[in-house]
Protein backbone atom coordinates (compact mmCIF):
# COMPACT_ATOMS: atom_id res chain seq x y z
CA UNK A 1 0.00 0.00 0.00
CA UNK A 2 0.72 3.52 -1.09
CA UNK A 3 1.23 6.10 2.00
CA UNK A 4 0.52 9.35 0.62
CA UNK A 5 -1.19 11.65 2.94
CA UNK A 6 -2.81 11.73 6.37
CA UNK A 7 -6.07 12.34 7.32
CA UNK A 8 -8.72 12.05 9.94
CA UNK A 9 -11.67 13.26 8.58
CA UNK A 10 -13.52 11.46 6.36
CA UNK A 11 -14.76 14.28 4.41
CA UNK A 12 -11.51 15.57 4.14
CA UNK A 13 -10.31 12.76 3.01
CA UNK A 14 -12.66 12.58 0.04
CA UNK A 15 -11.92 15.69 -1.29
CA UNK A 16 -8.19 14.47 -1.05
CA UNK A 17 -8.74 12.15 -3.67
CA UNK A 18 -10.62 14.85 -6.06
CA UNK A 19 -7.74 16.98 -5.48
CA UNK A 20 -5.43 13.53 -6.69
CA UNK A 21 -7.15 13.53 -9.63
CA UNK A 22 -8.53 10.29 -8.76
CA UNK A 23 -12.36 10.63 -9.23
CA UNK A 24 -14.75 9.88 -11.67
CA UNK A 25 -16.31 13.14 -10.30
CA UNK A 26 -18.45 11.97 -7.96
CA UNK A 27 -17.10 11.45 -4.09
CA UNK A 28 -14.98 7.87 -3.88
CA UNK A 29 -15.27 5.67 -0.92
CA UNK A 30 -12.09 6.01 1.05
CA UNK A 31 -10.32 2.92 1.22
CA UNK A 32 -8.76 1.31 4.51
CA UNK A 33 -5.89 -1.71 4.51
CA UNK A 34 -9.05 -3.40 5.83
CA UNK A 35 -11.41 -2.55 2.48
CA UNK A 36 -8.50 -3.06 0.37
CA UNK A 37 -7.22 -6.79 1.94
CA UNK A 38 -11.06 -7.65 1.98
CA UNK A 39 -11.33 -7.11 -1.84
CA UNK A 40 -8.32 -8.92 -2.38
CA UNK A 41 -9.56 -11.80 -0.26
CA UNK A 42 -13.34 -11.37 -2.61
CA UNK A 43 -10.76 -11.72 -5.51
CA UNK A 44 -9.01 -14.17 -4.00
CA UNK A 45 -5.83 -12.85 -5.52
CA UNK A 46 -2.65 -11.43 -3.53
CA UNK A 47 -1.92 -7.57 -4.38
CA UNK A 48 1.32 -7.98 -6.67
CA UNK A 49 -0.44 -10.41 -9.44
CA UNK A 50 -1.11 -8.67 -12.57
CA UNK A 51 -4.62 -8.95 -13.39
CA UNK A 52 -3.93 -7.50 -17.03
CA UNK A 53 -2.18 -5.73 -19.33
CA UNK A 54 -2.21 -3.08 -22.03
CA UNK A 55 0.67 -4.12 -24.82
CA UNK A 56 2.66 -1.11 -26.01
CA UNK A 57 0.69 1.20 -23.52
CA UNK A 58 3.25 0.91 -20.76
CA UNK A 59 -0.63 0.14 -18.58
CA UNK A 60 -1.05 -2.61 -16.21
CA UNK A 61 -3.49 -3.21 -13.88
CA UNK A 62 -2.59 -4.88 -10.54
CA UNK A 63 -4.74 -7.12 -8.03
CA UNK A 64 -4.01 -4.04 -5.63
CA UNK A 65 -4.83 -1.79 -7.86
CA UNK A 66 -8.25 -3.22 -9.16
CA UNK A 67 -9.03 -3.33 -5.14
CA UNK A 68 -8.34 -0.08 -4.38
CA UNK A 69 -10.55 0.93 -7.45
CA UNK A 70 -13.01 -1.37 -6.56
CA UNK A 71 -13.30 0.01 -2.89
CA UNK A 72 -13.34 3.70 -4.37
CA UNK A 73 -16.30 2.60 -5.93
CA UNK A 74 -18.06 1.37 -3.40
CA UNK A 75 -18.00 -2.11 -4.24
CA UNK A 76 -18.54 -5.10 -2.07
CA UNK A 77 -15.69 -7.63 -2.05
CA UNK A 78 -18.22 -10.29 -3.88
CA UNK A 79 -18.16 -8.13 -6.69
CA UNK A 80 -14.67 -8.52 -6.97
CA UNK A 81 -14.68 -11.77 -9.03
CA UNK A 82 -16.68 -9.76 -11.61
CA UNK A 83 -14.22 -7.06 -11.83
CA UNK A 84 -11.22 -9.73 -12.89
CA UNK A 85 -13.18 -10.80 -15.45
CA UNK A 86 -13.77 -7.09 -17.01
CA UNK A 87 -10.08 -6.09 -16.86
CA UNK A 88 -8.84 -9.63 -19.02
CA UNK A 89 -11.79 -9.00 -20.90
CA UNK A 90 -10.32 -4.68 -21.40
CA UNK A 91 -7.15 -6.14 -21.95
CA UNK A 92 -7.84 -9.14 -24.66
CA UNK A 93 -6.68 -8.27 -27.79
CA UNK A 94 -9.67 -8.58 -29.51
CA UNK A 95 -11.10 -6.22 -27.34
CA UNK A 96 -8.47 -3.68 -28.65
CA UNK A 97 -8.87 -1.29 -26.19
CA UNK A 98 -6.63 1.68 -27.44
CA UNK A 99 -9.89 2.68 -30.02
CA UNK A 100 -13.08 2.01 -27.80
CA UNK A 101 -11.74 3.59 -24.93
CA UNK A 102 -9.72 7.01 -26.68
CA UNK A 103 -11.72 7.78 -29.41
CA UNK A 104 -14.05 10.41 -29.91
CA UNK A 105 -16.89 8.60 -30.23
CA UNK A 106 -17.21 8.32 -26.15
CA UNK A 107 -17.92 4.49 -25.78
CA UNK A 108 -19.48 3.28 -22.88
CA UNK A 109 -18.01 0.02 -21.35
CA UNK A 110 -21.39 -2.12 -21.15
CA UNK A 111 -20.73 -4.99 -19.01
CA UNK A 112 -23.56 -7.92 -19.63
CA UNK A 113 -23.58 -10.41 -16.57
CA UNK A 114 -25.05 -14.01 -17.48
CA UNK A 115 -25.42 -16.88 -15.21
CA UNK A 116 -25.83 -17.69 -11.58
CA UNK A 117 -23.88 -14.97 -10.14
CA UNK A 118 -26.01 -12.97 -11.42
CA UNK A 119 -28.42 -13.79 -8.73
CA UNK A 120 -26.33 -14.27 -6.29
CA UNK A 121 -24.93 -10.48 -6.48
CA UNK A 122 -28.09 -8.82 -6.71
CA UNK A 123 -27.43 -8.16 -10.27
CA UNK A 124 -30.14 -6.02 -11.81
CA UNK A 125 -31.85 -7.37 -14.79
CA UNK A 126 -35.38 -6.22 -14.55
CA UNK A 127 -37.33 -2.89 -14.24
CA UNK A 128 -34.48 -0.28 -14.94
CA UNK A 129 -31.51 -2.28 -15.70
CA UNK A 130 -29.87 0.08 -17.12
CA UNK A 131 -31.07 2.61 -14.66
CA UNK A 132 -30.06 3.65 -10.66
CA UNK A 133 -30.53 2.28 -7.85
CA UNK A 134 -28.77 -1.09 -7.55
CA UNK A 135 -25.59 -1.23 -5.49
CA UNK A 136 -23.93 -4.06 -7.72
CA UNK A 137 -24.77 -2.42 -11.18
CA UNK A 138 -24.04 0.63 -10.23
CA UNK A 139 -20.80 0.00 -8.31
CA UNK A 140 -19.27 -2.48 -10.77
CA UNK A 141 -19.56 -0.60 -13.88
CA UNK A 142 -18.41 2.37 -11.57
CA UNK A 143 -14.99 0.37 -11.08
CA UNK A 144 -14.07 -0.76 -13.91
CA UNK A 145 -14.27 2.66 -15.33
CA UNK A 146 -12.29 3.96 -12.37
CA UNK A 147 -9.82 1.51 -13.31
CA UNK A 148 -9.43 2.47 -16.91
CA UNK A 149 -8.90 6.15 -15.44
CA UNK A 150 -6.60 5.57 -12.80
CA UNK A 151 -4.90 2.03 -13.42
CA UNK A 152 -4.76 2.56 -17.34
CA UNK A 153 -4.65 6.07 -17.23
CA UNK A 154 -6.97 6.75 -19.44
CA UNK A 155 -7.96 10.15 -18.17
CA UNK A 156 -10.71 12.59 -19.85
CA UNK A 157 -9.04 15.11 -22.29
CA UNK A 158 -5.80 13.21 -22.09
CA UNK A 159 -6.03 9.40 -23.72
CA UNK A 160 -10.15 9.48 -23.53
CA UNK A 161 -10.76 11.98 -26.37
CA UNK A 162 -14.38 11.94 -26.41
CA UNK A 163 -16.07 13.99 -27.98
CA UNK A 164 -19.46 14.21 -25.69
CA UNK A 165 -18.88 10.56 -24.01
CA UNK A 166 -21.94 10.00 -22.61
CA UNK A 167 -23.75 8.74 -18.96
CA UNK A 168 -22.93 5.38 -19.30
CA UNK A 169 -19.03 6.23 -18.82
CA UNK A 170 -19.67 6.70 -15.37
CA UNK A 171 -20.93 3.50 -14.98
CA UNK A 172 -23.00 0.50 -17.21
CA UNK A 173 -23.45 -3.07 -16.38
CA UNK A 174 -26.66 -5.24 -16.12
CA UNK A 175 -27.65 -8.97 -16.00
CA UNK A 176 -29.40 -11.02 -18.43
CA UNK A 177 -33.30 -11.90 -17.56
CA UNK A 178 -32.90 -15.64 -16.72
CA UNK A 179 -36.85 -16.25 -18.17
CA UNK A 180 -35.74 -15.61 -21.65
CA UNK A 181 -36.92 -16.92 -24.61
CA UNK A 182 -33.79 -18.62 -26.06
CA UNK A 183 -31.00 -20.29 -24.50
CA UNK A 184 -28.68 -17.96 -22.03
CA UNK A 185 -26.70 -15.18 -23.65
CA UNK A 186 -23.33 -16.61 -22.56
CA UNK A 187 -24.07 -20.22 -23.56
CA UNK A 188 -24.62 -19.31 -27.09
CA UNK A 189 -20.68 -17.79 -26.70
CA UNK A 190 -20.14 -20.71 -26.12
CA UNK A 191 -20.21 -20.93 -22.07
CA UNK A 192 -21.90 -23.75 -19.68
CA UNK A 193 -25.03 -22.69 -18.63
CA UNK A 194 -23.60 -23.26 -14.85
CA UNK A 195 -21.17 -21.08 -15.63
CA UNK A 196 -20.96 -17.15 -15.60
CA UNK A 197 -19.68 -14.98 -17.33
CA UNK A 198 -19.24 -11.04 -17.97
CA UNK A 199 -19.10 -9.40 -21.66
CA UNK A 200 -17.64 -6.40 -22.28
CA UNK A 201 -18.94 -4.45 -25.40
CA UNK A 202 -18.18 -0.60 -26.47
CA UNK A 203 -20.59 1.60 -27.53
CA UNK A 204 -21.24 4.83 -28.42
CA UNK A 205 -24.92 4.98 -27.91
CA UNK A 206 -28.02 3.46 -26.75
CA UNK A 207 -31.44 3.87 -28.15
CA UNK A 208 -34.58 2.57 -26.52
CA UNK A 209 -36.86 1.37 -29.53
CA UNK A 210 -41.00 1.35 -28.94
CA UNK A 211 -43.65 -0.81 -30.21
CA UNK A 212 -46.32 -1.34 -28.59
CA UNK A 213 -48.75 -2.69 -30.96
CA UNK A 214 -46.67 -5.67 -32.99
CA UNK A 215 -47.90 -8.92 -33.06
CA UNK A 216 -44.99 -10.23 -35.31
CA UNK A 217 -41.14 -10.57 -34.99
CA UNK A 218 -41.06 -8.97 -38.50
CA UNK A 219 -42.63 -5.53 -37.51
CA UNK A 220 -40.77 -5.13 -34.13
CA UNK A 221 -37.43 -6.36 -35.56
CA UNK A 222 -38.35 -3.29 -38.43
CA UNK A 223 -37.79 -0.99 -35.77
CA UNK A 224 -34.87 -2.03 -34.16
CA UNK A 225 -33.29 -2.14 -37.72
CA UNK A 226 -33.71 1.35 -38.57
CA UNK A 227 -32.65 2.42 -35.07
CA UNK A 228 -29.35 0.49 -35.72
CA UNK A 229 -28.97 2.00 -39.21
CA UNK A 230 -29.58 5.83 -39.08
CA UNK A 231 -27.98 8.12 -41.41
CA UNK A 232 -26.01 9.65 -38.03
CA UNK A 233 -25.07 6.01 -36.97
CA UNK A 234 -21.43 4.93 -36.71
CA UNK A 235 -23.23 1.44 -38.42
CA UNK A 236 -22.92 3.32 -41.59
CA UNK A 237 -18.96 2.50 -41.80
CA UNK A 238 -20.23 -1.06 -41.43
CA UNK A 239 -19.77 -4.49 -40.10
CA UNK A 240 -19.40 -3.19 -36.95
CA UNK A 241 -20.89 -5.38 -34.19
CA UNK A 242 -24.26 -4.27 -32.53
CA UNK A 243 -26.17 -4.86 -29.06
CA UNK A 244 -29.84 -5.34 -28.83
CA UNK A 245 -31.22 -5.75 -25.19
CA UNK A 246 -34.56 -7.45 -26.25
CA UNK A 247 -37.30 -6.36 -23.81
CA UNK A 248 -39.16 -9.47 -22.23
CA UNK A 249 -42.84 -8.28 -24.21
CA UNK A 250 -40.65 -8.31 -27.43
CA UNK A 251 -39.29 -11.47 -26.32
CA UNK A 252 -42.68 -12.76 -25.82
CA UNK A 253 -43.65 -12.04 -29.42
CA UNK A 254 -40.46 -13.98 -30.73
CA UNK A 255 -41.81 -16.81 -28.45
CA UNK A 256 -44.83 -17.01 -29.65
CA UNK A 257 -43.82 -17.36 -33.39
CA UNK A 258 -41.14 -19.67 -32.41
CA UNK A 259 -38.27 -17.46 -33.76
CA UNK A 260 -34.77 -18.04 -32.42
CA UNK A 261 -32.29 -15.93 -31.64
CA UNK A 262 -30.64 -16.63 -34.76
CA UNK A 263 -33.45 -16.14 -36.72
CA UNK A 264 -33.62 -12.48 -34.78
CA UNK A 265 -29.66 -12.08 -36.20
CA UNK A 266 -30.92 -13.34 -39.90
CA UNK A 267 -33.56 -10.63 -39.91
CA UNK A 268 -31.62 -7.28 -38.35
CA UNK A 269 -28.67 -8.37 -40.90
CA UNK A 270 -30.74 -8.61 -43.47
CA UNK A 271 -32.64 -5.82 -43.01
CA UNK A 272 -30.09 -3.09 -41.44
CA UNK A 273 -29.25 -1.77 -45.10
CA UNK A 274 -29.65 1.75 -46.58
CA UNK A 275 -29.28 2.91 -50.04
CA UNK A 276 -26.17 3.70 -51.06
CA UNK A 277 -27.54 7.11 -52.61
CA UNK A 278 -29.16 7.86 -49.81
CA UNK A 279 -26.05 7.65 -47.49
CA UNK A 280 -24.32 9.72 -50.44
CA UNK A 281 -26.55 12.54 -49.51
CA UNK A 282 -26.02 12.94 -46.24
CA UNK A 283 -22.50 12.88 -47.25
CA UNK A 284 -21.40 9.60 -44.97
CA UNK A 285 -19.97 8.07 -48.18
CA UNK A 286 -17.92 9.81 -50.63
CA UNK A 287 -18.32 10.51 -54.41
CA UNK A 288 -21.23 11.71 -56.29
CA UNK A 289 -24.28 9.60 -56.51
CA UNK A 290 -24.33 7.57 -59.29
CA UNK A 291 -27.30 6.01 -60.82
CA UNK A 292 -27.09 2.46 -59.89
CA UNK A 293 -26.67 4.11 -56.15
CA UNK A 294 -30.68 4.07 -55.82
CA UNK A 295 -30.76 0.70 -56.12
CA UNK A 296 -27.71 -0.56 -54.69
CA UNK A 297 -27.70 -1.62 -50.98
CA UNK A 298 -24.82 -1.23 -48.05
CA UNK A 299 -25.80 -3.42 -45.10
CA UNK A 300 -24.80 -2.61 -41.69
CA UNK A 301 -23.50 -6.50 -40.56
CA UNK A 302 -21.42 -9.32 -42.75
CA UNK A 303 -23.15 -12.54 -40.82
CA UNK A 304 -25.57 -12.93 -38.01
CA UNK A 305 -23.22 -13.28 -35.22
CA UNK A 306 -22.47 -9.47 -35.34
CA UNK A 307 -26.16 -8.83 -33.45
CA UNK A 308 -25.50 -9.44 -29.66
CA UNK A 309 -28.62 -10.71 -28.48
CA UNK A 310 -29.56 -10.29 -24.97
CA UNK A 311 -32.80 -10.24 -23.11
CA UNK A 312 -33.26 -7.90 -19.72
CA UNK A 313 -36.03 -5.08 -18.98
CA UNK A 314 -38.91 -5.21 -17.06
CA UNK A 315 -42.84 -4.63 -18.06
CA UNK A 316 -43.48 -2.22 -21.34
CA UNK A 317 -43.27 -2.80 -24.99
CA UNK A 318 -39.72 -0.96 -24.97
CA UNK A 319 -36.08 -2.64 -26.57
CA UNK A 320 -32.60 -0.88 -26.30
CA UNK A 321 -30.59 -1.08 -29.47
CA UNK A 322 -26.65 -0.33 -28.67
CA UNK A 323 -24.79 0.40 -32.02
CA UNK A 324 -21.18 -0.65 -31.44
CA UNK A 325 -18.40 1.25 -31.91
CA UNK A 326 -15.62 1.10 -34.68
CA UNK A 327 -15.86 -1.44 -37.65
CA UNK A 328 -14.15 -4.81 -36.91
CA UNK A 329 -11.84 -2.36 -34.54
CA UNK A 330 -13.16 -4.02 -31.21
CA UNK A 331 -14.71 -6.70 -30.79
CA UNK A 332 -17.11 -7.98 -27.50
CA UNK A 333 -15.50 -10.45 -25.19
CA UNK A 334 -16.68 -12.76 -23.16
CA UNK A 335 -14.99 -13.91 -19.95
CA UNK A 336 -15.60 -16.70 -16.91
CA UNK A 337 -15.83 -15.36 -14.15
CA UNK A 338 -14.06 -17.41 -11.92
CA UNK B 1 -6.21 7.33 7.59
CA UNK B 2 -3.60 7.15 4.67
CA UNK B 3 -4.58 7.42 0.99
CA UNK B 4 -4.10 4.39 -1.34
CA UNK B 5 -3.00 5.11 -4.47
CA UNK B 6 -5.38 3.53 -7.38
CA UNK B 7 -2.82 3.98 -10.23
CA UNK B 8 0.35 2.31 -11.27
CA UNK B 9 2.88 5.14 -11.08
CA UNK B 10 4.28 3.67 -8.63
CA UNK B 11 5.57 0.37 -10.90
CA UNK B 12 8.58 2.74 -11.99
CA UNK B 13 9.39 3.71 -15.04
CA UNK B 14 7.93 2.76 -18.19
CA UNK B 15 9.02 -0.51 -19.58
CA UNK B 16 9.30 0.88 -23.09
CA UNK B 17 11.40 3.80 -23.32
CA UNK B 18 11.95 5.95 -25.95
CA UNK B 19 14.08 6.15 -28.51
CA UNK B 20 16.65 8.13 -28.92
CA UNK B 21 15.61 11.18 -30.82
CA UNK B 22 17.84 11.77 -34.39
CA UNK B 23 19.60 14.54 -34.35
CA UNK B 24 19.27 15.41 -37.74
CA UNK B 25 17.00 13.80 -40.83
CA UNK B 26 19.32 14.00 -43.21
CA UNK B 27 19.34 11.09 -45.79
CA UNK B 28 17.40 8.74 -42.89
CA UNK B 29 15.47 5.78 -43.37
CA UNK B 30 11.97 6.24 -43.12
CA UNK B 31 9.22 4.02 -41.68
CA UNK B 32 5.20 4.54 -42.60
CA UNK B 33 2.79 2.92 -40.64
CA UNK B 34 -0.96 3.56 -41.76
CA UNK B 35 -3.65 3.01 -39.28
CA UNK B 36 -6.23 2.18 -41.90
CA UNK B 37 -8.63 5.45 -41.03
CA UNK B 38 -9.65 7.34 -44.06
CA UNK B 39 -6.72 9.37 -45.77
CA UNK B 40 -4.14 8.03 -43.43
CA UNK B 41 -2.12 7.07 -46.10
CA UNK B 42 -2.35 9.84 -48.34
CA UNK B 43 -1.19 12.04 -45.37
CA UNK B 44 1.98 9.56 -44.57
CA UNK B 45 2.83 9.68 -48.22
CA UNK B 46 2.13 13.49 -48.40
CA UNK B 47 4.72 13.94 -45.59
CA UNK B 48 7.45 11.50 -46.50
CA UNK B 49 7.50 13.39 -49.73
CA UNK B 50 8.20 16.67 -48.25
CA UNK B 51 10.90 14.87 -46.27
CA UNK B 52 12.38 13.54 -48.91
CA UNK B 53 12.16 16.77 -50.44
CA UNK B 54 13.62 18.51 -47.66
CA UNK B 55 15.67 16.58 -45.96
CA UNK B 56 16.93 13.58 -48.54
CA UNK B 57 14.81 10.56 -46.67
CA UNK B 58 13.52 7.73 -48.30
CA UNK B 59 11.05 5.41 -47.30
CA UNK B 60 12.42 1.78 -46.47
CA UNK B 61 9.35 0.54 -44.65
CA UNK B 62 6.03 0.87 -44.78
CA UNK B 63 3.40 -1.13 -42.78
CA UNK B 64 -1.07 -1.38 -42.36
CA UNK B 65 -2.17 -1.82 -39.36
CA UNK B 66 -5.29 -4.21 -38.41
CA UNK B 67 -7.00 -1.58 -37.60
CA UNK B 68 -6.73 2.30 -35.64
CA UNK B 69 -7.27 0.42 -32.87
CA UNK B 70 -5.47 -2.72 -32.98
CA UNK B 71 -1.36 -2.35 -32.02
CA UNK B 72 1.11 -2.52 -34.39
CA UNK B 73 2.09 -6.11 -35.37
CA UNK B 74 5.49 -7.40 -33.69
CA UNK B 75 6.66 -8.73 -37.51
CA UNK B 76 6.37 -4.88 -38.65
CA UNK B 77 7.83 -3.42 -35.46
CA UNK B 78 10.70 -6.14 -36.21
CA UNK B 79 11.33 -4.59 -39.67
CA UNK B 80 11.08 -1.06 -38.52
CA UNK B 81 13.81 -1.72 -36.05
CA UNK B 82 15.78 -2.95 -38.74
CA UNK B 83 15.23 -1.53 -41.64
CA UNK B 84 14.21 2.65 -40.22
CA UNK B 85 15.77 5.80 -38.46
CA UNK B 86 12.81 6.99 -37.99
CA UNK B 87 8.51 6.06 -38.31
CA UNK B 88 5.60 7.98 -38.98
CA UNK B 89 2.53 6.56 -37.44
CA UNK B 90 -0.55 8.50 -39.41
CA UNK B 91 -3.78 9.02 -37.87
CA UNK B 92 -6.29 10.28 -41.30
CA UNK B 93 -10.02 10.81 -41.00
Amino acid sequence: MSEIDQATDPAAMIEAYYDAGWTDGLPVVPPSDTSVAAMLAGAKLRGDVTVGEIHGRNAVVTAESLAINAVMAGCRPEYAPVLVAAVKSLCHPDFAYHGPASSTGGSAMVLIVSGPIATELGINSGHNAFGQGHRANATIGRAVRLIMMNALNTKPGFLDRATFGNPGKYSFCFAEREDTAWEPFHVSRGFGADESTLTLYASNSLQQVYNQLAATPEAVLRCYADALYNLGSPNVYGFNQSLVVMGFEHADVMRANRWSRRDVQTFLMEHCRRRVADLKRAARLPDDIAPEDETTWRYAFESPDDLLIVCAGGAGSWSAVLPGWGKKWTRAITTRIE
Amino acid sequence: MKMFDPTTKRMGPPRLPLAPRPASLHGLRLGLVDNRKVNSATILEKIADRLAAKHGTRVSVRDMKRSPSHEIDANAVAALKRDADLVISGVGD
